[in-house]
């Protein structure tokens, strides 16, 4: 996320959003700013409503309290502004299957004044479908159905773009592609991308902030490296005798460090403790080889922020 | 508006891309050609009569006869009045009436019965329209655009309709052109006679057919709207159809069986036919084509209300 992001007006802004249905509370509370030019990843179990959030800033489900702003106009009270700004996939892009694929570029380019031709064939090409174009979308795969939404996502050139699950059905190759082109509408176009997602290291590489979401509510919104680093991380440290380096850190700290090999010891311990081990190692006389922190995943991190609970 | 024209233009692309609505068209002319079939080898073309003049004054003496006979009875005498009236004009005007199957008499038998068949066929298009993107999913990709509900409910209604009128023009010529290959172009030029108020005259049969078509339309425009608010409340397409087209058959049924009491003339199918205003006789004695108007007008702000009101409304979560 670039630094002057912060200062910008936030492209999507989620004020107090609650969703009730029945005496259900499905949404509670959210509030959080999405910026132009990142990308944000919405993360959290199944169930935890992801896509009832993404459904309620497009407009598809209203809200029981607060409201949604998407470039300062609400979706309650001007629709038509604020959707303008939006392009997006809700869960599969399903498409008509008895139309050709150009037909449902036409059909969604119609419901929005200023689609030329030339733009329809532009975003063609860029999700590689120019071959197949002319084709109905019955005899599609489910990587191009998945290239075909993004296509229809992008030919308003939409300042705010949701993915939810994007890379469902896409094959390495195009994951990667994905990847590269929300980092290049972000970057270059300054467009605020949204996506959802399971695939935890696939969010690592293509968000620049995530808010993780349980149970409707959100934990934290926080950059990828800040939520890694967050965390209570290892340190792994080279030294001449681990197996009395861990003695020392378990009589003066109270922590249990592991030793897996005659010289290395790997310290559970929080980013700020750090030095606190290295100087009480230091000054009992440990020599210290070197020190590692073991980078935490996404994944590890997220497991221990939801409770455990399995992602899928 | 012009974005009006172009979500008219997605729905018509989604009806007629769609091989339903082809499969519809081929299964209406299949049975404009069987009935014109059946009709041309089941009965014998009468001969013609040379003396028709004389034919018809005998009709008249034997009418004015029966006339007599049922004298009081208002509704017989007007028939009689009407035939009497009719053959008059033919002998003064040298009208020889046309014997048998003519092409207009077909054109005029064939709207009766594919009417129906169009109103289910429209009840299936609507339905389809409104609730399908619900089973599909592809709802969440249409109404995440620049347009209200509304606008979007609303070409899906205007589009099934037009599908209608696509269908009625391919009717005309269908049979138009079916009655002159088995009955003889000649028949075009037939005259069509109108009795109103003691007076014949002379007028198009073409304008006569679409008349025709337009008050067998009222009970179809009902339903089609009925069917698209079920569409619209349920989000379920299979139930809209069932239920329309059955309340569509058991609709004369229920109306005979409710005749006796006086708060039929409030139910719906009780005012569905005008024809009972113009060439019939009404359901019951006070009611008006004003009447049935006022209460057709009710039932269809009704319909489309709901149906609006739920389409608007709902959270979509397919």
């Amino acid at each position: 996320m670039s630094s002057n992001a912060e200062v910008n007006k936030p492209a999507v802004r989620l004020e107090h959003v609650s969703k009730r249905i029945g005496r259900k509370t499905i949404i509670d509370d959210l509030s959080f700013d999405i910026y132009s030019g990142e990308v944000f990843g919405f993360l959290g179990p199944n169930g935890a409503g992801k896509t009832t959030t993404i459904r309620m800033i497009v407009g598809l489900m209203r809200m029981t309290r607060g409201n949604i702003y998407i470039q300062g106009h609400s979706i309650k009270g001007d629709f038509k502004k604020a959707i303008r700004q939006v392009g997006a996939i809700v869960e599969n892009p399903e498409m008509y299957k008895f139309l050709t694929g150009y037909q449902n570029l036409v059909h969604y380019a119609r419901m929005i004044p200023g689609i030329s031709k030339d733009r329809i064939m532009e975003v063609v090409k860029l999700v590689e479908l120019q071959d197949r174009i002319h084709e109905k979308v019955k005899r599609y795969s489910l990587g191009m159905r998945q290239r075909l939404g993004v296509a229809q996502a992008l030919l308003h050139h939409p300042s705010v773009l949701i993915l939810d699950e994007p890379t469902n059905g896409l094959d390495p190759q195009g994951i990667h592609d994905l990847r590269n082109y929300m980092h290049k509408l972000s970057r270059e176009e300054n467009v605020a991308v949204i996506v959802s997602s399971h695939l935890l290291a696939e969010m690592q590489l293509m968000c620049d902030r995530i808010g993780i979401l349980q149970k409707g509510k959100l934990i934290g919104v926080e950059t990828v490296s800040e939520f890694i680093e967050k965390g209570a991380a290892k340190v792994r440290i080279q030294v001449d005798d681990s197996r009395l380096a861990a003695q020392i850190l378990k009589d003066k700290l109270a922590i249990d460090a592991e030793a897996p090999d005659e010289t290395t010891i790997e310290v559970p311990v929080d980013h700020e403790k750090i030095p606190v081990v290295i100087d009480t190692l230091v000054i009992s006389k440990i020599k210290i080889y070197s020190v590692r922190t073991v980078a935490k995943s996404l994944e590890d991190r997220f497991l221990e922020v939801t409770g455990g609970k399995s992602v899928e | 508006m012009s974005n009006f024209f172009g979500l008219l233009q997605n729905e018509n692309m989604k009806i007629y891309r769609r091989s339903s609505a082809k499969v519809m068209i081929i299964i209406m002319l299949g049975l404009i050609l069987a009935a014109g079939l059946i009709i041309k080898f089941s009965g014998d073309q009468p001969k013609d009569d040379p003396h028709w003049k004389q034919t018809l004054l005998q009709e008249n003496k034997e009418l004015n006869k029966q006339m007599a006979s049922v004298k009081g009875n208002k509704q017989a005498t007007d028939y009689f009045k009407k035939s009497i009236a009719i053959n008059e004009y033919r002998v003064n005007h040298n009208l020889k009436p046309e014997q048998g199957e003519t092409l207009w008499k077909f054109v005029e038998d064939a709207a009766g019965n594919l009417i129906l068949v169009i109103s289910i066929f429209t009840i299936i298009v609507v339905s389809t329209s409104i609730a399908s993107e619900f089973d599909t999913g592809t709802i969440k990709l249409l109404l995440i655009r620049p347009i209200y509900r509304t606008q979007i409910l609303l070409s899906k209604y205007i589009s099934a309709l037009l599908f209608t009128v696509v269908c009625l023009i391919t009717l005309f010529i269908a049979s138009w052109l079916l009655g002159g290959i088995l009955f003889g172009f000649g028949g075009a030029s037939e005259a069509h006679l109108v009795y109103d108020n003691g007076t014949v005259y002379q007028s198009s049969w073409t304008l006569a057919i679409w008349k025709d078509y337009l008050l067998n339309c009222v009970s179809l425009f009902m339903m089609v709207t009925f069917a698209g608010l079920i569409a619209a409340a349920f989000r379920n397409g299979g139930l809209a159809i069932g239920l329309s087209i059955f309340t569509l058959m058991a609709s004369s049924i229920v109306v005979t069986l409710l005749q006796k009491f006086d708060w039929v003339k409030y139910v719906l199918f009780a005012n569905t036919d005008l024809t009972q205003y113009t060439t019939g006789t009404p359901l019951r004695e006070e009611m008006t084509l004003g009447f049935s108007l006022a209460v057709l007008a009710v039932y269809y702000v009704i319909f489309v209300l709901i149906g609006w009101a739920f389409y608007t409304r709902r959270d979509i979560k397919a």
